[in-house]
């Protein structure tokens, strides 16, 4: 989220409280609004379709079929994701505006046919049982989703953070009301619903990039050269996401703990619920983590290689190193206090929540603790972030791939000793990696100047 | 590295820095010189350049008995040295400290151990110390403290870059160590970076190091340093004093005080041009009882057949000839404004400048500018490069108005042609007027010495030479006797060949020439 600092410091600047509140409110809205429209119109929709469609069945059906087209659009655009950000970034960086839209075009293309071919396959063999129109728009959905996340890359990196919350807003709104209108046409109305919505979302955003990025070509493959030039973030990006599911794809294939939906696809009512409720709560340590990494932190990290291309002293040089240490570690304690304030909020709330929303109280436990793992979640965000800033991109590969590695381990290891520790496999392991990536990044600021010098 | 040539072995390795073969000049034709006079010795050429891409062809057809070539450039992409972390060794520091600590006081004493212990850390087959330098948590602790301690410049990026391209070479130089070919010699034609290789070479073969210099290396280094702008120091106006040298260039002069330093120590003998050189040298750090003076000779059956074709008499034409490259440091332009003040006088005086033109168009154009504004058209003349032998008959003064010389073999050439000479006072040139010995003094002077950037007194001087015929003619006299007793090419070889024979242990052979070795 580069270059949203500026807009943050304008409003962060304002006199009063106003403006701090606008700034945080903003912050927090970029950061988590797409995810949030994303949880909060699957939930909506099943919502509101409760003894409209029968039976019950077809909603969870729905529901875990959207949820599976995200998990799996998710891991397999994580491979292109930050190496085409990256590309963005570098290509703009050297005025190299108007080659631009062709890659996302080439991207795009890449992708659609990847979805495709792998949603077309799943749909031809994996739901036999399944009406042909499920199959199409299951594939169909998946191929848009995988979209979606491509064009929400492509216009952060242009920076057009607000339009995208608003195309969001719009696509989740039809995409709710398109789903609701249908619901008389059961488990296909639903996903009609879905697909058309999602579809005037990547429609949208499509739109808004051919209408803002004229570009002379239409079709380039240029990005293809991140392969070669950024390996490692074609793999970090598939390690985080197939990290942030590896947990929940193994209590939907656990026996014990899951039951199937559709087709090939099963859901574990026991550990999704939970989780899903628990990401609403980071909205405000994710709001805190923009706010404080962009201006802050990026304030501090600019003077400090400013002053040393510069020519500015050794002392200037480290007094800089020293503020963005100071500002870096004031970010992660703001994180984490806010986080705080938010699992207290959840321990206080919880059984009050679950009632209204007629959940079972035995969710409970695994609320809290899921809730602690996603307030991590952010302050590993926040290091990664750093890390990126840093440009050390093997030290955040190495990261995400012991994300990978631990959560699937301690996951495993949870299920083997209990429901009672049901959920403290992913914390486990997202407390082993944030302790992990911290000592590293402190060690890593220790050696800031010399690294900066000696071996560059 | 290339090797051009290719031996088992020779005699003596001649390290020379960005000069033979491939750049012309007057070291490069000194080193031609002496490599054809000794053809009883087989000769190793090391070669030192900064990028490759600057150098092309040899410039010189070499002899036969220079066997080995070889040539190193100190800018060119080195060190296959990985770039990783490393601690570094705290050992090898302490020892950097002790070597940067002698450099700085400035004195040969103590010199043997330092040195030795920092040329076994370079020397390492491995690269070892290279990556110490350029990766270590130790050397880069050390380019700090350092950097807080001395440096006054604010800017650390300059320093730390500073630092780098200064030290890197060493490693190279380092090299070219292991590999050379077994010699029974060196000799080094300048200090710097060539000096500093003698010095490696010396410790580590064991073999004696001859020094030749011609000019002073540091001190040239020095001009180039207060002239260039490629040293960035980042000051602004308030931090800047006119007079003020820049941290960053007073850090490079250090540095090549501290190769000839190193240099120095190891030379069993080191040879100056002239005197003003040699007190040079042991200002800098050489001891006493190793300098000696070897002047440059010329070759007496060249020019001196000239003498009876000249047409000297009180009424032949005023003809003054500065020879020389229309540059700058040759300051021309106080040469023709000195003519202004002779033409005055002497309305038929001509002045010519005999010398290739195209080596700074800017400035030889201002200069073709000012002979137009002095209303000199007449009197000044622009010749291009003409062969001395073509032109010296109708001279009868030879002019010198550079800012900076070493020992002028033009002015040899004239004498032994026949020509008094004018000069300004620069390196060698009141020795070769005014005579440097009790002997050489008595022969009386063979010209006058002006000071530099005085037109008026340059053109004093060459009128009273002018319309005096008695004292040019006593001058030319002592002109002709001095280059003949003091300045022949034979002379210069005979020293020569007994400083190598002492210096590679051989019977010396009779010789006639007495070696003037000043202590």
């Amino acid at each position: 989220m580069a270059g949203i600092g500026f807009e943050l410091r304008k409003l962060l600047n304002k006199k009063g409280y106003l403006g701090l509140l606008q700034g945080y409110f903003y912050a927090g809205l970029i950061s988590s609004g797409p995810w949030v429209l994303s949880i909060l119109g699957v939930l909506l929709i099943g919502f509101f379709s409760i003894a409209v469609v029968v039976p019950d069945f077809l909603i969870a059906q729905f529901q875990v079929t959207v949820t599976y087209i995200m998990a799996v659009s998710l891991i397999l655009t994580g491979f292109i994701q930050l190496g085409f950000t990256r590309f963005i970034a570098d290509r703009l960086f050297e005025h190299k505006d108007y080659i631009v839209l062709a890659n996302f075009n080439g991207v795009l293309l890449a992708v659609t046919l990847a979805a495709g071919l792998l949603g077309g396959l799943s749909a031809l063999f994996l739901f036999p049982e399944e009406s042909v129109l499920y199959r199409l728009l299951l594939a169909g959905s998946f191929v848009v989703m995988s979209d979606i996340w491509i064009a929400a890359i492509f216009l952060s990196g242009m920076k057009r953070y607000k339009a995208i919350v608003l195309l969001f807003f719009l696509g989740y709104s039809i995409t709710v009301a398109a789903a609701l209108l249908m619901r008389p046409f059961g488990l296909e109305g639903l996903m009609g619903g879905f697909f058309i919505g999602q579809s005037v979302l990547l429609w949208g955003m499509v739109a808004l990039v051919l209408y803002e990025f004229p570009g002379a070509d239409f079709v380039r493959f240029d990005w293809l050269e991140v392969r070669k030039v950024y390996p490692s973030l074609i793999w970090t990006g598939f390690f985080y996401n197939l990290a942030a599911w590896a947990d929940k794809f193994i209590f939907w294939y656990y026996p014990y703990t899951s039951n199937q939906v559709i087709g090939p696809l099963r859901a574990s009512e026991i550990y999704d619920f939970p989780i899903f409720l628990a990401y609403l709560s980071i909205i405000p340590g994710m709001a805190v983590f923009l706010v404080r990494m962009e201006t802050d932190f990026v304030e501090y990290y600019e003077k400090f290689y400013n002053a040393v291309r510069e020519g500015e002293t050794l002392q200037y040089i480290e007094e800089m190193r020293n503020e963005m240490v100071a500002t870096i570690r004031q970010g992660i304690a703001e994180i984490v206090k806010i986080q705080g304030i938010a699992i207290l909020l959840v321990f206080a709330l919880g059984p009050i929540l679950l009632d209204a929303l007629h959940i079972s109280r035995l969710h409970l436990p695994l609320l809290y603790v899921d809730v602690v793992s996603a307030g991590l979640q952010v302050v590993f965000l926040g290091l990664l972030n750093v890390f990126f800033y840093l440009d050390r991109r093997r030290i955040v590969l190495m990261l995400t791939g012991l994300l990978v590695v631990s959560n699937v381990l301690f996951t495993s290891i949870s299920l083997y000793l209990g429901a009672a520790f049901y959920g403290y496999g992913f914390a486990a392991a997202m407390l082993l990696t944030v302790t992990v990536a911290m000592l590293v990044l402190d060690r890593k600021l220790e050696t800031l100047e010399y690294e900066t010098f000696m071996l560059q | 590295m290339a090797i051009i040539r290719k031996a088992d072995s020779a005699d003596i390795a001649l390290l020379l820095e960005g000069t033979y073969p491939y750049i012309s000049g007057g070291v490069s034709s000194w080193v031609h010189q002496m490599v054809t006079a000794f053809p009883e010795y087989r000769y190793a050429i090391v070669f030192i350049g900064s990028n490759p891409d600057e150098y092309g062809q040899p410039r010189y057809q070499m002899p036969d008995n220079v066997v080995h070539l070889e040539t190193h450039f100190l800018h060119e992409k080195h060190g296959e040295s990985e770039t990783k972390p490393r601690k570094g060794d705290p050992q090898t520091m302490q020892t950097v400290r002790e070597l940067h600590d002698w450099f700085r006081s400035g004195s040969t004493e103590g010199g043997d151990a330092v040195f030795k212990a920092l040329a076994s850390m370079l020397l390492d087959s491995k690269d070892v110390g290279e990556a110490e330098f350029l990766y270590a948590k130790t050397s880069w602790e050390y380019i700090c403290q350092q950097y807080r301690e001395r440096c006054t410049d604010p800017s650390f990026v300059d320093y730390f870059w500073t630092v780098r391209s200064m030290h890197e070479p060493l490693w190279t130089l380092a090299r070219v160590t292991q590999n050379l070919i077994p010699v029974r010699l060196f000799h080094t034609v300048s200090t710097g970076y060539a000096g500093y290789l003698g010095a490696l070479l010396k410790n580590k073969r064991l073999k004696p190091l001859l020094t030749s210099e011609h000019g002073i290396y540091t001190k040239e280094r020095k001009i180039d340093l207060f002239q260039s702008n490629w040293v960035r120091d980042n000051r602004d106006a308030f931090q800047k004093h006119a007079s003020e040298l820049s941290y960053f260039r007073s850090l490079w002069i250090r540095f090549f005080q501290g190769l000839g330093l190193a240099c120095y120590d190891a030379s069993d003998k080191i040879v100056a041009l002239y005197e003003n050189n040699r007190l040079r040298q042991v200002e800098d750090g050489a001891p006493t009882e190793r300098t000696l003076n070897i002047p440059n000779g010329i070759k007496l059956t060249r020019f001196a057949p000239i003498r009876p074709n000249r047409d000297d008499s009180p009424k032949s034409p005023p003809i003054l000839c500065l020879l020389g490259r229309v540059v700058p440091i040759k300051d021309i332009k106080t040469f023709i404004r000195g003519m202004r003040t002779v033409a005055n006088e002497l309305p038929n005086a001509e002045g010519w400048i005999v010398g290739p033109d195209n080596e700074d168009p800017a400035y030889a154009q201002e200069c073709r500018d000012l002979v137009e504004s002095l209303g000199l058209s007449n009197n000044v003349k622009f010749l291009g490069f003409q062969k001395p032998e073509d032109i010296f008959p109708k001279v009868k003064l030879l002019i010198l108005s550079s800012i900076s010389e070493a020992l002028p073999l033009s002015l040899l050439e004239g004498y032994a042609a026949g020509i008094p000479a004018v000069t300004t006072d620069v390196g060698s040139c009141s020795q070769l007027i005014y005579g440097l010995t009790d002997e050489d003094k008595a022969l009386g002077p063979s010209g006058e010495v002006v000071p530099i950037a005085n037109p008026e007194a340059l053109g004093r001087a060459c009128l009273r030479l002018l319309s005096h015929f008695d004292v040019w003619q006593a001058c030319q006299a002592a002109a002709v006797a001095r280059v003949e007793r003091f300045y022949t090419d034979d002379l210069m070889f005979g020293r020569y060949r007994t400083l190598y024979q002492e210096l590679l242990g051989e019977a010396a052979t009779p010789d006639t020439t007495d070696t003037e070795t000043v202590a």
